[in-house]
């Protein structure tokens, strides 16, 4: 055993390092079992277009207990700017790696940064936080919608969802078809994948809430399946609508702004037809969707 | 051994670094991430008579070092914090401090009377400086006559030590700490957050739906130690240093510039074990200038910039 760490010999927290891969080690902890945060290292940045990149990170620790929906809060500098972390979803998980993939678009100062951090540096992950999609029950069939970059979280779940062999119907909806990516590889598993964008350049021309409708009206019968949804608050909203009439289940994962990740800071409320006031952080980030009560 | 305890009034702190209230929740969230029995003490999220859901979304905002936040007060009200909350408290070796609001003085003295008896609460501190509320809060803290009756009220209801969190929104702040410690509070936090606000320039729209916050986290430090530093000078009560905390180097300012305890924040939402890290970092700070006892370093500074 060796200290390697010295910030984190001052908190009080003894490590070994577990394996290491290049210059990167990966830490665990061994006392008393805090999970605290985990120092990973970043193995590849790939550009899918030019503000949305896919980043692989070596986290063996997250990806032992890492379900479907739940998400990582990111540090992404160890100064006081930005401060706070910057929660992402899973996009997906590589068990035997030990690796997990993160699909973000940059917006703001925060993604700006970590697009531009080169792969063997290390960064500071919180995780994996909140609960996940349910797929423990009864279902054939999943009826996925997914808008913008709720698509991120959806490949996990589609992952998942391959192994006890469910039928997948993916509504994928974007900006512009560039956005779209991988069609073909998810054609070829056998995912029924229904593209929508709104400049008309690839699919559906128009929301991909429409493809839902359409999709609705011509499978009336929707015995074994299973609805879910993720991408912008507007979408999940219009979804709700939508689904008045259906009479499976659907779940939905919500984005939110968020400092702490873990019910403290009391940033992320929403308020809950039957639970009341929950945080999207710990309670959710997925909810029942017929739960959920949007403002206005 | 660096002898790291500190008195507040009658209440013996093991070490002088707690975690600021509104964020660290009702104790237990953060278990996952440190050892709690680590820190001198905690201060719960403030409690109000009636559970509150706060202000509506978006609440909170990040701005350049530093975060707004307009949560309101929102919390599970005193019933459910002395049924589930302080229970769960029972078992961890830290001192607690309860947090409460009221709307009226009324209010403020009715809720010390049904918590101060409970034997795992150590201390109270009365929030008369939160920003995000219409009644209550920031509207008791900036009157130094509203203080001195409202000190009065608590103080008939309890033994044990009250502490009154201070607004930084005033234009004197030994004016309304005078109020309070003449009043008979054993001590007093300084600060509370920052009046704030922020436009998304693309929308127009303000950052948070209240349009106004409280601003906390590493931009408000030079603010909060200079408030601190005034307080200090006018009161004999001790004073808690709140600011911007993010490193045992800032705690080390704060104990120079009179705090005889810190409170931790906007941290713990960064890294949840940066407190215990101050603490370590305190302890070897004193080591290393061969000071035995912290208590030693409090009021340290000297009053002269040059060498």
């Amino acid at each position: 055993m060796s200290w390697l760490n010295v910030e984190d010999k001052i908190a009080g927290c003894k490590w070994i390092p577990e394996l290491s891969s290049n210059q990167g080690l990966l830490y665990k902890q061994i006392v008393k079992g805090y999970s605290v945060t985990h120092t990973c290292e970043i193995l590849e940045q790939q550009p899918i277009t030019d503000n949305i990149y896919r980043m692989r990170i070596k986290a063996g620790e997250i990806v032992r207990s890492a379900r479907p929906g739940q998400f990582v809060n990111i540090r992404i500098t160890s100064g006081i700017d930005p401060l706070l972390r910057r929660p992402f979803s899973i996009h997906r998980i590589d068990s035997d790696k030990g690796e997990i993939v993160l699909l973000y678009r940059v917006i703001g100062r925060g993604t700006e940064l970590m697009s531009k951090m080169p792969p063997g540096n290390s960064v500071d992950i919180m995780g994996p936080l909140g609960n996940g999609f349910n797929i423990q029950f009864p279902f054939d069939h999943a009826v996925i919608v997914a808008g913008g970059m709720g698509s991120a979280p959806v490949f996990f779940l589609m992952d998942e969802l391959r192994k006890s062999d469910k039928k997948i119907t993916l509504l994928w909806g974007a900006r512009e078809g560039v956005e779209i990516f991988q069609e073909n590889e998810l054609r070829d598993q056998g995912i029924d994948l229904q593209i929508a964008t709104e400049n008309s350049s690839k699919g559906y021309s128009g929301f991909v809430t429409d493809l839902l409708e359409i999709y609705l009206s011509k499978h009336k019968d929707g015995h074994a399946c299973s609805g879910f949804v993720c991408g912008p608050e507007c979408m999940i909203k219009k979804v709700q609508e939508i689904i008045l009439s259906c009479d499976f289940q659907w779940q939905a994962s919500l984005e939110e702004r968020m400092a702490c990740g873990v019910g403290v800071c009391l940033g992320c409320a929403i308020l809950n037809r039957k639970k009341g006031l929950q945080m999207v952080c710990k309670e959710g980030p997925v909810f029942n969707l017929r739960e959920i009560q949007f403002n206005g | 051994m660096v002898d790291l305890s500190v008195k507040i009034g009658s209440l013996k702190l093991k070490n002088p670094v707690l975690t600021a209230s509104g964020t660290f929740g009702y104790g237990r969230d953060y278990d996952d991430y440190l050892n709690i029995d680590q820190l001198g003490g905690i201060v719960t999220k403030t409690i109000t008579l009636k559970p509150r859901e706060g202000n509506p979304m978006p609440r909170i905002a990040e701005t350049p070092a530093g975060m707004l936040n307009s949560i309101g007060l929102s919390n599970v009200g005193v019933d459910a914090y002395l049924a589930e909350k302080l229970p769960k408290l029972k078992k961890i070796d830290t001192a607690v401090i309860a947090n409460v609001a009221g709307e009226t003085l009324e209010e403020y003295g009715k809720i010390v009377r049904l918590i101060q008896a409970h034997p795992r609460i150590d201390g109270i501190e009365i929030n008369i400086s939160c920003p995000n509320v219409n009644q209550g809060g920031i509207a008791f803290g900036t009157d130094p006559e509203i203080i001195a009756q409202l000190v009065r009220i608590v103080r008939q209801e309890t033994e044990k030590p009250i502490i009154i969190k201070l607004t930084p929104n005033v234009t004197d702040i030994s004016e309304v700490a005078l109020a309070a410690q003449e009043s008979g509070a054993d001590a007093v936090s300084c600060m509370n957050t920052l009046r704030g606000m922020g436009i998304d320039i693309d929308t127009k729209r303000p950052l948070l739906h209240n349009i106004v916050g409280g601003l906390s986290g590493p931009a408000v430090k030079p603010v909060a130690l200079a408030k601190v530093y005034d307080t200090v000078q006018a009161l004999r009560i001790p004073v808690i240093g709140i600011g911007g905390i993010m490193t045992w180097k800032d705690a080390v300012e704060f104990f120079l510039a009179g705090a005889t305890a810190i409170q931790v924040g906007t941290l713990n939402f960064v890294d949840p074990s940066g407190s215990i890290k101050i603490i370590n970092g305190l302890k070897s700070y004193c080591m290393e200038k061969q000071i035995d006892k912290i208590t030693d370093l409090i009021g340290g500074m000297i009053e002269s910039a040059k060498f």
